[in-house]
């Protein structure tokens, strides 16, 4: 009994399988390998490169979740404030004239505003209608999908092209890329978005009243914290990092937007998971997305070389989900427990 | 089986016993080698302060916890329960601190569950069992009316709910923890005649508690438990409230002397104030007071008859729906409540883990709460660090905190010492009105006397103290006028001189008020 609940047994159990599985089965090599390469290898290590393209895309929304997760508001709405605030990037992208960079600048702030006032809108529907935030910013993911599907499949649609998708962006605006890779320089926003969440998470005056929340908000409210106004702020800001990475996606990778680009690869949810994993940890938020991004690139070249669906990735993802719901009660660090 | 207690009151074999149990959490002794026996026609006390392992000692007896080492007998027999399940089937009862009833369902329904005997094809035998419970209460002189809902009952009737449900389930053996705790006087006493016919029936009667009073009263036999080890047991006739009291605490505690300290200024003024409830009758309603500067004034009452609305009035956590509230002369009725903070509100809040503290978080984090933004401890919003872990050293070293340093997390601290840290955090400030809401619930004796004395300065020093608790004894102690809260109405203001336990105790059951 003792044996198994010392704290490096479990640990141990499992390298030591892990390392007995590759010895009895050789073509296991095989496939870490091609896995490897899948996540990190390829022509100048290209697949590396996507591999962080995608870790900006997964790390910003997991960077929103955070932001509210932190502060005890369960805002699982990150994919409709994602994708009104790549839609709205998009619309701006493509209809405002001028130079590229004053574009691309002034779709950023565009896309913030729209994901923030979208985060802001299921805020309202809790304060002002009693409708839990968890519900209210779920069900506003399917009309905002509802709503950029709309106007890409119809009025805004590029007939030309074939598929559900809206014209270009003025080439002028496009995120420039690192020289010789497909990385674009939204990979620098959301490390910024990064460093200064850790920042006011641990040195601000706000970031310590939204941790304090997070554990307590009768707490935050017996203490006279400004509650009601850091709610807002607090759904704001997640809404506006979720926009910025609609923003990314668009002037970064597809440069239009495409029908469903952002909701069928999940980075939403991904963020999501990657915040839990992280154990709402600051420091741990980014390495997290990094992890479930190779974790996806890496899938992609299993399959090519290895022959194994994709679809595993989502699975591997899925038994994360369920050993952190298994021995996540206290995710959101309410580690409360009483002696005697 | 040899005996072990010659000296026992009634000659009867033991109906449980705990032979040598210990049980440790962590580094903690909570319980060390402890062996006590349990007659049936007896009422066996155990006191301890907080921490000395009473609960945890009980727990073993009823299932809840393992021991490490050391058995639990009944009957006679070496037994090991998985849970309390079986320590029910053995005949084992036990009414916790915080009732487990459910309010929705009906008072039979409540005594039934778990122990329908159902038949084979699911159906209970409503008559029957009514017919049995109905025997029961007559038996022991109960009143209750069986087809209530319990969610509407008063806490003693609730209580009656849950010995009833043992008495249902053929328990021989009764554990009360702290039962007197929600209870006026005279509810208390009709409590213990309740468990004097218990006894009467040969029953086996245990009752956690740490009011002295009610051990000298009820009990034939008493255990002191101290750190985790039996300190003394001994029959209660041969022993007194000071030898208990000294065993107990192992040391001399000083209760704080009470002087009127009342000064010229009016601290706080209450007018007309109302508060609603989502539904129904105004949990708080026309409620007026006014609290000089210096001074002390209690609040008593049982437990939900608007206390917590006034309180939360007060602080600024629910809005009033009529009346005003003046703080040093200037009104705040529409402050939030960080405005009144900075006007020198204090709260010691009566849920410590939740509203009193960020229990995950640590020390200093919970002793700048409050202060953050002031210039103590921020500039242009960047926390001052040292400044914030100063004041979290500073708490631990004026209150005596049993803690490591300002890191440590506030969940590891013991009860008393979490209370230390409120205590701390709220009187830093100087507070010209402190809020203090059963600030010695659940505190070691220790603690207590040294919470009463920080209030007792702080009222010296000038700040008008409302104290709301459910402590008559505490209430004594400390106010220099005690007001008795009645369904949600003051039912009565009275001057220390006029503090009588009897005369507090009608008012608080709603019967005639005193005078201003």
């Amino acid at each position: 009994m003792t044996l198994f609940r010392h704290r490096l047994f479990w640990p141990l159990a499992l390298t030591g399988a892990v390392l007995v599985s590759l010895v009895l089965f050789p073509s296991l090599w095989q496939m870490v390998l091609a896995f490897l390469d899948g996540a990190a290898g390829g022509r100048g290590h290209f697949n590396f490169f996507s591999t962080l393209s995608r870790t900006s895309l997964i790390g910003g929304m997991a960077l929103s979740v955070f932001l509210s997760f932190r502060a005890g508001l369960i805002n699982i709405g990150g994919e409709g404030q994602l994708v009104i605030g790549g839609l709205v990037a998009a619309l701006v992208g493509i209809y405002l004239p001028g130079p590229g960079v004053l574009v691309g600048v002034v779709s950023l702030l565009a896309a913030m505003l729209a994901g923030g006032l979208w985060a802001l809108l299921a805020g309202f529907f809790e304060r002002v209608l009693s409708v839990p935030l968890l519900v209210g910013s779920l069900l506003l993911n399917y009309p905002a999908s509802f709503i950029a599907s709309y106007l890409v499949s119809h009025p805004l649609r590029d007939v030309n092209s074939g598929i559900a998708q809206s014209h270009r962006i003025a080439h002028g605006a496009y995120l420039p890329r690192f020289s010789g890779t497909i990385l674009d320089y939204g990979v620098l926003l959301m490390a910024a978005f990064g460093i200064a969440i850790i920042v006011v998470d641990r040195s601000r005056v706000f970031g310590y009243r939204a941790r304090m929340q997070g554990i307590s908000p009768e707490f935050a409210r017996a203490s006279g914290f400004p509650v009601t106004r850091m709610y807002f702020q607090i759904l704001f800001g997640s809404g506006a990092i979720a926009g910025a990475v609609g923003f990314v996606a668009v002037f970064g990778i597809a440069h239009r937007y495409v029908d469903g680009m952002l909701v069928i690869p999940l980075y939403a949810w991904t963020g999501v998971v990657a915040v839990l994993l992280a154990r709402v940890n600051p420091l741990w938020v980014l390495p997290a997305a990094f992890l479930f991004a190779a974790l996806q690139t890496g899938a992609a070249g299993l399959e090519h070389s290895a022959g194994i669906p994709r679809e595993m990735a989502q699975v591997v993802q899925g038994v994360i989900i369920l050993f952190l719901a298994a021995g996540g009660q206290r995710f959101l660090q309410n580690t409360t427990g009483e002696g005697a | 089986m040899p005996d072990p207690h010659p000296q026992r009151p009634f000659n009867k074999a033991a109906l449980g016993r705990l032979v040598d149990v210990s049980r440790a959490f962590g580094p903690l002794k909570a319980v060390d080698a402890v062996s006590v026996d349990f007659f049936a026609g007896e009422i066996l006390a155990i006191v301890g302060e907080n921490g000395a392992g009473k609960s945890t000692l009980m727990n073993i007896l009823f299932g809840m916890l393992a021991p490490d080492s050391g058995h639990v007998e009944v009957a006679g027999h070496k037994v090991s329960f998985r849970s309390s399940r079986d320590a029910i089937k053995a005949g084992l009862g036990m009414v916790h601190q915080h009732f487990m009833l459910f309010p929705g369902l009906s008072v039979l329904e409540n005594i039934l569950v778990g122990a329908e005997k159902a038949t084979r094809s699911g159906l209970v035998d409503y008559r029957a069992r009514r017919a049995e419970v109905q025997e029961l209460m007559q038996q022991f002189d109960f009143s209750l009316s069986l087809d209530q809902p319990v969610g509407k009952l008063p806490v003693h009737a609730r209580q009656q709910v849950e010995i009833m449900k043992m008495l249902f389930r053929a328990a021989r053996l009764i554990i009360l923890d702290e039962p007197t705790a929600v209870l006026t006087p005279h509810e208390k006493d009709r409590l213990f005649q309740m468990l004097g016919r218990l006894r009467d029936d040969g029953r086996a009667v245990v009752i956690i508690t740490h009011k002295l009073d009610e051990v000298m009263e009820v009990s034939d036999r008493v255990m002191i438990m101290r750190a985790g080890r039996k300190i003394e047991e001994t029959p209660t006739r041969a022993t007194s409230r000071d030898q208990i009291s000294r065993a107990m605490i192992g040391r001399e505690i000083a209760s704080p002397p009470k002087t009127d300290s009342r000064k010229a200024g009016i601290a706080l003024e209450v007018r007309g104030v109302s508060v609603a409830r989502p539904e129904g009758p105004l949990a708080l309603e026309n409620l007026s007071l006014s609290l000089r500067e210096g001074e002390v004034f209690g609040i008593a009452g049982v437990a939900g008859n608007g206390q917590k609305p006034l309180v939360e009035a007060l602080v600024g956590l629910v809005p009033l729906s009529a009346g005003q509230i003046t703080l040093g002369g200037v009104e705040i009725t529409s402050l939030d409540v960080g405005a009144r903070r900075r006007m020198g509100l204090a709260y010691l809040a009566e849920d410590r883990m939740r509203v009193g503290l960020a229990d995950a978080a640590r020390i200093y984090e919970n002793t700048i709460a409050g202060r953050e933004g002031s210039r103590a401890f921020s500039r242009r919003g960047w926390l001052r660090m040292r400044a914030a872990r100063q004041s979290g050293a500073e708490v631990i070293r004026d209150y005596d905190v049993a803690a490591s340093g300002p890191m440590q997390r506030v969940s590891d601290l013991s009860g008393g010492n979490k209370q230390k840290i409120i205590v701390g955090r709220e009187l830093a400030a100087e507070p010209s009105l402190v809020i203090a809401e059963n600030p010695s619930w659940g505190v070691d004796v220790g603690a207590m006397a040294f919470i009463h004395q920080r209030l007792l300065a702080a009222a010296t020093r000038g700040a008008a103290v409302l104290l709301v608790s459910s402590d008559l004894e505490e209430l004594f102690a400390l106010s220099d006028r005690v007001g008795v809260l009645y369904d949600g109405r003051m039912n009565g203001i009275f001057p220390r001189a006029e503090l009588d336990a009897y005369r507090i105790g009608a008012a608080m059951a709603g019967k005639i008020g005193g005078a201003a």
